[in-house]
């Protein structure tokens, strides 16, 4: 049920591969997934590697986008449970208000798979200003699959398939939702070392938030309400693998020095009981000023302490 | 005497607890079943606006399970013919639906009242319902199911009701992926359209 190391990497991440620089998918082999599992004693996910179609020894990416579509859509009633996408809009709102330019600022939630909060936010249209909302992700089944809903839906938002750091016109708040555990280490650092080389000014980003109840949490979820065996088995490895607090403020501070970071809202009400999702929240000098007068009475809820202890 | 005077004769219908045995289960059955819709539907699509869809799934779901409460009156009605002592069955089976609704009211009351707290304005207790109440409840829901009709059986003790529970039971358990079989048919079928 659980994993004997934070360090394991998720399904997810070894059957895709991309160039980093064009973005063009690159061929994966199924056997060295496989071996990469086994190796890590992780049995069950070699056997859901085993069960991926292949093409000549690659594993098929047709295959593969259809099954991380599936997996996006099952994940997505997550979020809905958990009122995610109000989450988001409660920061995001005063974020915005607090950058305040006159021209249409750019929103943009790096690694959207399939675009559910950039969607949800464009549906409640409540994010306030002028505001550009767009998705990034390196998937181009995964966009394809998010504008598809969002046209179905006549929202208005967009989706692309791109580094979020480098669109032609930048992004004046980064955004994102379960994806900074994907970076591990000094690549966890180097992504705000981005943030900081960027026009931006300011990011918000959640993610499952470590604590000895969240693994068990987790599988409860994923056991019952999610169906593809890829989604059971990352979304409990996610819950292991999420970064503490301190990890988180420590990477924003080191990769984004011009940025003032803290965490939101890690404890329910005050209490020491841990919330399921956290988030580190950042923006630029002023920009920080205005966004935590924004925020009100929330704003005991900001934790810039590196021990943590936010409420 | 005739099968439906036997079978009069054995509801004591002066007694409106006999009446409101099998009227609590079929309501139970019917909220289940709309339940199991939802459940069924849900992380299926991602569209946001997807009121109408789960009002959809929760009628889908509702209906099907008066198809199963209709199988299983069809079940009774065959095991009530076939057997020899047909007041004693009735007896032991409204006995045994009285220790399920014992199990099954509790379990439903919680859910129901956490429907309500849901509808608070507050991300977080909207959140702890899941955490507390729908994630766990709806784990335990087949032992749940199960201890029901075995506590009932543990009343009738008598082999056609102990194959009416099981087929019950079996019912409760398989209408979710009947469901979803079902779905999956559907899908391939458009799919063959196309």
């Amino acid at each position: 049920m659980l994993f004997g190391t934070k360090e394991q990497p998720e399904i997810s991440d070894e059957i895709v591969s991309y160039d980093p620089s064009t973005l063009a998918r690159g061929r994966v082999r199924k056997g060295e997934v496989e071996s990469l599992f086994e190796s890590l004693g992780n049995r069950r996910a070699a056997r859901i590697v085993r069960s991926l179609p292949e093409r000549g020894g690659f594993l098929d990416p047709d295959a593969v986008d259809r099954l991380l579509v599936n997996v996006h859509c099952e994940m997505q009633r997550m979020s809905e449970e958990f009122q995610h996408g109000r989450r988001v809009l409660e920061l995001l709102s005063a974020l915005v208000a607090a950058v305040g330019a006159k021209r249409r600022l750019r929103v943009v939630d790096l690694g959207c798979g399939t675009g559910y909060v950039i969607r949800w936010l464009a549906a409640c249209g409540r994010v306030g200003g002028r505001v550009e909302l767009i998705g990034a992700d390196y998937n181009a089944a995964l966009v394809g699959e998010a504008r598809r809903l969002a046209g179905e839906e006549g929202l208005d938002c967009s989706f692309v398939v791109a580094n979020a750091f480098r669109l032609a016109e930048p992004a004046d708040v980064l955004l994102s939702t379960g994806v900074l555990h994907h970076f591990r280490g000094e690549a966890l650092v180097e992504l705000f070392r981005q943030h900081e080389a960027s026009r931006a000014s300011g990011f918000l980003h959640f993610d499952f938030q470590p604590s000895p109840i969240a693994p068990l949490g987790s599988w409860l979820f994923h056991r019952i309400r999610m169906r593809q065996p890829l989604a059971r088995h990352d979304g409990v490895l996610s819950a292991v693998r999420a970064h503490p607090a301190p990890t988180l403020l420590s990477a924003a501070r080191a990769g984004a020095p011009s940025f003032r970071a803290s965490m939101y809202a890690t404890r329910l009400w005050g209490t020491p009981i841990p919330r399921a999702f956290h988030a580190v929240v950042g923006a630029r000098g002023e920009v920080w000023e205005r966004f935590v007068r924004g925020l009100g009475r929330r704003a005991a809820r900001l934790d810039d302490r590196e021990g943590g202890g936010a409420r | 005497m005739s099968v439906w005077e036997e079978l009069a004769a054995g509801f004591d219908t002066r007694d409106l607890r006999d009446l409101f045995v099998p009227a609590a289960l079929y309501v139970l059955a019917t909220l289940d079943s709309a339940f199991v819709g939802y459940r069924e539907a849900a992380g299926r699509s991602a569209l946001i606006r997807k009121g109408a869809y789960y009002r959809r799934a929760l009628l889908r779901g509702a209906l099907w399970g008066q198809a199963a409460v209709g199988l299983a009156l069809l079940v009774f009605a065959a095991l009530y013919v076939l057997t020899g002592e047909r007041a004693a069955f009735v007896g032991a089976l409204l006995e045994a639906g009285r220790r399920m609704l014992t199990v099954y009211v509790p379990y439903a009351l919680v859910v129901l009242a956490a429907f309500a707290v849901r509808a608070a304005p507050s991300v977080d207790v909207r959140s702890l319902t899941s955490t507390l109440v729908f994630g766990p409840f709806l784990f335990a829901r087949p032992a749940l199911v199960a201890a029901g009709v075995v506590w009932g059986f543990c009343a009738a003790r008598r082999w056609d009701a102990a194959a009416l529970l099981l087929f019950v039971l079996a019912e409760m358990l398989l209408l979710e992926r009947l469901l979803g079989r079902l779905r999956a048919r559907r899908a391939l079928n458009r799919a063959g359209e196309v």
